[in-house]
């Protein structure tokens, strides 16, 4: 489902954001520092700052619900995962040099488009929190009139 | 509940916010969106472009969270909203649907780029993420400070007696802008005025670029200054490179379904990569008199408490612009001693080796009729009514030996075809007077007294004038 280019795509540090809902569909949302593809291309660990991890664990405990979506400036692809939840755990000290290189890309990408890495420098990035989502689906969000056309 | 009021600085587009929505079978989506309009204390607005997923999920759902983040304290911020209505007209939709204009122009996506509706939700709370802010103030550094206004009292004030002081549109225009440099810190700015052509405006004064910029044009409807003329509203643009941006992600779609026939891009007046820019509509009772254009290459400049500061600036330049041109067509031309005829009139010469004259190589001005435009030594210079005007003055020059002349008898001159009513013509000379500043000095018009001027030639001239 996510073949190799894609899965280079979502792990080279860009924008990462995950959305849930919850027992009323009302959304929630929360930024995620970095991801990790499964080498099956199916599954898919998103890994989200402890502090902001409650916003959205019980609606996925709850309903399993989820969208991801990256976008990537300067050039702005962007495409959106929908996925269903599989388990959440504590992200190992193991996983930490990778889950922040991946956000110290993104910092640089930034900085490429006027916005300065201090902005965002200050914000948590660990400890994490790694949500195992199972890819159902994944859509092309590239601004324009082919945004939303199915990828997988 | 934090007032909606004080997150001002995340409205300005300069970081990409995210809505998140769900669809009535219950599938969340996420989208990154390019603007979050401040409505009033309870609602904002969306803009509705392309019909998505969150637009549908929208329509039958109205529940919407939106993921801010405000570029001077780096604090994001959480607003759950409830969609209330779309609207296709009205204050909001035309703010937004100015910008959305102003950058689709540039991008060629004209018509293909631009606001469907401004979609209206109410505001049911304002949260601060924790995990999104400055950790301690002590983190936080000058940079990260919100910035000062610029358009105090103070600076409108010392740019009003400016206004007060200027004696000549001229004096008028490059006060302002120093004015602007001064007083606010603008050092890159313009002032284009109506061109004699219709549907172009024609740049008359500039600061802060290599080149004076004089000549410059833009038309109606194409780029920041042709759609603030067009709208006759002020328009506000920061982080204009990311919104730039995303319209070419947006071109490069449209292109390869062959949407996009005409696939220029219209070079950007002034900077070269601005990322923020201000346009001002001059207007005096009604009548579009000008456009100022604010630039920075910083992507965050302008406030919301700055637009009223703005539009009232707009105004007092209008009336002064519109006042001065008034004044030099119905005062009297001013008597001074007449400047001494020329000993001999300069004899018509044909383009050679025998054009060289003393002060150094003669210079050839030709005048295209067809075109009315006029190119020195093969370089263009200047066209239209300001084109027409040079020549008249070089050929009285050659035939009759005259360097001294009046605005009054350049009215009177039928060949120029000058309108009766609101001719302009004095920033038309000042147009002339520019482009010959930058593109060739020796050639000078020299205003003289109140009405008058005189042509001053460092250099011999062969007139030439072509079909």
């Amino acid at each position: 489902m996510i073949d190799v280019e894609l899965a280079a795509f979502l792990q080279e540090g860009i924008a990462i954001q995950l959305g849930t809902r919850n027992e009323r569909l009302e959304p929630n949302g929360v930024r995620v520092v970095s991801v990790a593809v499964d080498p099956d291309g199916r599954h898919i660990v998103a890994y989200v700052p402890d502090a902001a991890v409650a916003q959205v664990l019980p609606d996925l405990q709850s309903n399993g619900q989820a969208a991801l979506v990256f976008a990537r400036p300067p050039d702005e692809r962007a495409c959106q995962l929908k996925g269903t939840f599989t388990n959440a755990r504590p992200a190992t000290a193991a996983e930490r040099a990778g889950v922040e290189a991946q956000w110290d890309r993104w910092l640089d990408r930034l900085a490429s488009i006027g916005v300065a890495r201090a902005t965002l420098e200050p914000w948590i990035t660990w400890p994490c929190t790694a949500i195992r989502l199972r890819v159902t689906a994944i859509f092309d969000q590239t601004p324009g009139p082919n945004a939303g056309a199915p990828l997988a | 509940m934090t007032r909606l009021e004080s997150l001002a600085s995340c409205f300005q587009g300069l970081i990409p916010a995210t809505l998140f929505t769900c669809s009535r079978e219950g599938v969340p989506n996420a989208a990154y969106i390019s603007h979050v309009e401040f409505v009033d204390s309870g609602r904002v607005a969306l803009s509705f472009q392309f019909f998505n997923k969150s637009k549908a999920n929208i329509c039958e759902n109205p529940h919407a969270l939106v993921r801010l983040i405000d570029p001077d304290t780096s604090q994001g911020w959480r607003l759950r909203l409830r969609y209330v209505r779309s609207e296709t007209a009205g204050p909001v939709f035309d703010r937004m649907a100015l910008r959305i204009e102003a950058i689709a122009s540039y991008s060629g996506l004209k018509g293909i780029f631009k606001l469907r509706a401004a979609d209206i939700y109410e505001v049911l709370s304002v949260e601060m993420i924790e995990d999104e802010g400055p950790r301690a103030a002590s983190q936080w550094n000058e940079r990260a400070r919100p910035p000062a206004s610029v358009f105090t009292l103070h600076a409108m004030q010392e740019l009003s007696e400016r206004i007060h002081r200027a004696d000549t549109l001229e004096a008028l225009l490059d006060s302002m802008l120093e004015g602007l440099e001064a007083s606010c810190g603008f050092t890159h700015s313009m002032i284009l005025m109506p061109a004699a052509e219709e549907g172009v405006l024609v740049t008359i004064a500039s600061r802060g670029y290599p080149e004076n910029g004089a000549g410059a044009e833009v038309r109606i409807g194409e780029g920041i200054v042709g759609v603030v003329a067009e709208a006759r509203k002020p328009i506000r643009i920061s982080g204009l490179i990311r919104q730039m941006l995303y319209a070419y992600a947006v071109h490069k779609q449209a292109s390869e379904q062959g949407l996009c026939p005409h696939a220029h891009r219209i070079a950007l007046p002034g900077l070269a990569a601005p990322d923020s820019q201000l346009g001002v509509p001059l207007i005096n009772r009604g009548e579009l008199i000008g456009v100022l254009c604010v630039e920075s290459e910083q992507p965050y400049r302008f406030h919301e408490e700055d637009k009223t500061a703005i539009e009232l600036l707009g105004g007092y330049i209008a009336i002064a612009m519109h006042s001065m041109l008034q004044r030099e067509r119905s005062e009297p031309v001013a008597d001074v001693a007449p400047a001494p005829a020329l000993p001999t009139p300069a004899p018509v010469r044909a383009p050679g080796p025998t054009a060289r004259a003393a002060k150094g190589p003669a210079r050839e001005v030709a005048y295209y009729a067809a075109d009315e435009c006029i190119l020195v030594d093969g370089e263009y210079l200047i066209r239209s009514l300001p084109a027409k005007i040079f020549w008249k003055l070089l050929n009285a020059r050659q035939a009759e030996g005259r360097v001294e002349f009046t605005n009054r008898e350049l009215r009177l001159d039928k060949s120029l075809n000058l309108p009766e009513w609101k001719d302009n013509l004095e920033s038309r000379l000042l147009l002339l007077r520019r482009r010959l500043e930058q593109k060739c000095p020796d050639l000078r018009i020299v205003p003289k007294a109140r009405g008058r001027f005189t042509l001053q030639l460092g250099s011999d001239v062969v007139l030439v004038q072509k079909p």
